[in-house]
Order: C-alpha cells, then sequence, then structure tokens
C-alpha cells in the first residue's frame, strides 16, 4: 500500500509534491507533482497539472498530465486535459478529452 | 468507509488541507490544516501553519496553533510554537511548546470576567463615598482599602479628605460611568491656608 493516501472527504488546495506514491480518494486542486506514481480511485478529483511517474486513473482529472512512464484510464475515469505519456491505455467506458502525446 | 488519510514522509504540500476525516501527517506541510476528524503529526512530519481538529496528536513539530474541539495530546518528540487551545490538554515529558496554552471551552473567558470583576468592584465602592461631602471623615475609611496607591502630592496637605479622593481617583478611571468630581471636598479656605503654609 502507497504510504500516502488522500482519503475520501478531505480536500488540499495548493502544491502537493511527493517522493513516494500517491493515492488520490478525495480532491487536490492545485498542482500535484509525484515521481513514484499516482493513482486516482473512483471518487477521487484531481483538479490540476499532474506531473508523475506512472498514473492509473478511475476518478476525475482535470488538468494536463506528464507521466515519464504509463498513463492507465480505467473505467469510469473522466479525463479532461492534455496527456504527455510513453504509454497509454484507454479502457472501454473511461471518457476522455484532450490531446494525446507520445513520445516516439 | 474509511476515510483514513496519511500524508506520507517523502510528501510536501503548499497549501491548505481541509475536509471531514482523519488525518495523519508524516511530511511536511506549509499551509492550514482544518479537519473536523482526528490529526495525528507523527514523528517527522511538520506543520508550517495552524493545525484545527476533534483530536490532535502531535509527535512531530508545529509552528502555529493548534485548536481542537476535544483534546490536544503531545507526545515525546513534539515541538510546537504556537498557542494550544483545547478542552483538554495533555503535554507528555519530552513535549516541547512555546506559546500561550489555554484549556476550557471559551476562549476569551476568563480575561474578559477578571477584567469585568475590576471593574465592579470600584464601582460598589463609590457609592458610600459619593455623597458625604461635607463631612469628610467617613470619607477616609473605605479608601485605604480601595487602592493602596502611594500618596500623590496632594496628601502633603495631611488633609485626610484630599487622601481619600486622591486615592479613589484612579479606580474611578477604570470604570465607564461618569467622571467623579475630582475636586477635593476641602472646607473655604482651606487652600488659601495651605498655600500661605506653603509660603
Amino acid at each position: 500500500m502507497a504510504s500516502t493516501v488522500i482519503g475520501a472527504g478531505i480536500t488540499i488546495e495548493g502544491e502537493v509534491s511527493a517522493d513516494d506514491e500517491i493515492v488520490v480518494q478525495g480532491t487536490i486542486r492545485g498542482k500535484l507533482d509525484a515521481r513514484e506514481g499516482v493513482t486516482v480511485e473512483a471518487g477521487g478529483v484531481v483538479e490540476a497539472d499532474i506531473v508523475s511517474g506512472p498514473l492509473s486513473v478511475a476518478g476525475h482529472i482535470t488538468g494536463n498530465i506528464t507521466s515519464s512512464d504509463k498513463v492507465e484510464l480505467q473505467a469510469g475515469a473522466r479525463v479532461v486535459g492534455n496527456v504527455k505519456a510513453t504509454r497509454i491505455t484507454i479502457a472501454d467506458g473511461a471518457q476522455f478529452k484532450g490531446n494525446v502525446d507520445m513520445d516516439v | 468507509m474509511a476515510l483514513l488519510t496519511v500524508i506520507g514522509r517523502g510528501v510536501r504540500i503548499r497549501g491548505r488541507v481541509t475536509g471531514e476525516a482523519d488525518l495523519t501527517i508524516e511530511g511536511h506541510i506549509e499551509g492550514e490544516v482544518a479537519v473536523s476528524g482526528d490529526v495525528t503529526i507523527e514523528s517527522g512530519g511538520l506543520v508550517g501553519a495552524n493545525v484545527s481538529g476533534r483530536v490532535i496528536v502531535v509527535r512531530g513539530a508545529v509552528r502555529g496553533d493548534l485548536e481542537a474541539e476535544d483534546l490536544v495530546r503531545l507526545e515525546e518528540g513534539a515541538r510546537v510554537v504556537g498557542d494550544i487551545r483545547a478542552p483538554r490538554i495533555a503535554i507528555a515529558k519530552g513535549g516541547l511548546v512555546r506559546g500561550h496554552v489555554q484549556t476550557g471551552g471559551s476562549s476569551s473567558g476568563r480575561p474578559a470576567t477578571a477584567s469585568r470583576a475590576k471593574v465592579e468592584a470600584p464601582a460598589v465602592r463609590r457609592a458610600p463615598v459619593a455623597p458625604p461631602r461635607q463631612a469628610p471623615a467617613p470619607v477616609s475609611a473605605p479608601a485605604p482599602r480601595a487602592a493602596p496607591v502611594p500618596a500623590p502630592l496632594v496628601a502633603k496637605s495631611a488633609v485626610s479628605a484630599p487622601r481619600a479622593v486622591a486615592a479613589a481617583a484612579p479606580a474611578h478611571a477604570v470604570s465607564k460611568g461618569p467622571p467623579p468630581p475630582v475636586v477635593p471636598a476641602l472646607k473655604k479656605g482651606a487652600k488659601a491656608a495651605l498655600k500661605k503654609k506653603a509660603q
């Protein structure tokens, strides 16, 4: 389990930077920088630009995503923003609006 | 539903953290923390602003005020620079605090009642003092009890009446009512007599 969990019912307004993985079940507004990876679970809301390692989304993200690894939009995910990543998967049932930029 | 939130060791947050859940802080938060659940600041955790919650347990560092609805507990290794306010406060051995610590529900209750008592007290005493303008003798009786003020210059006259009035004057200044007559109740011609004596 990740050492950092932003639980449901918690709202962070500001800049979050982390050296370890972050699991978001609550809300983050501002900026999110997590080198080790981010998981936005169902019910989690991120209204922020994200710079991360691997990113897995089942919740809502509004903002640009820059990942050094894989971005995974799971069913039920809702992402509005541009995605820049090395790999990306969009599951059936995921909503996505934005540009995809993959390094080739 | 497990509403558990952990801010891990490698995490820095610059901004506000709010919500209705319990919060465990092992990382750094440079901003206000206001939750309705319990807040635990573990050793190594740091909060650089005010913290409010139901129960606040500190093993790390806080630079800001702590305000809990129920309890603040500082455990060994806690370092708090700021005021603490809660109905119940526990500071364990090894907990460091620099700031104002206040237990009890109402925040400003005690200082307010204290000052009010100070104001009321002279008002009650003044009642017997004011009326007997012509007879200065009874006036001197309550005065020494009222305020053991170092006798001001007027007291040099060695007349008991002016001394009583002078002593009472600073007490009146505290009350909010109309100021009492400052003129000492001297007999006609007493002032002239004093002046003559001085010469």
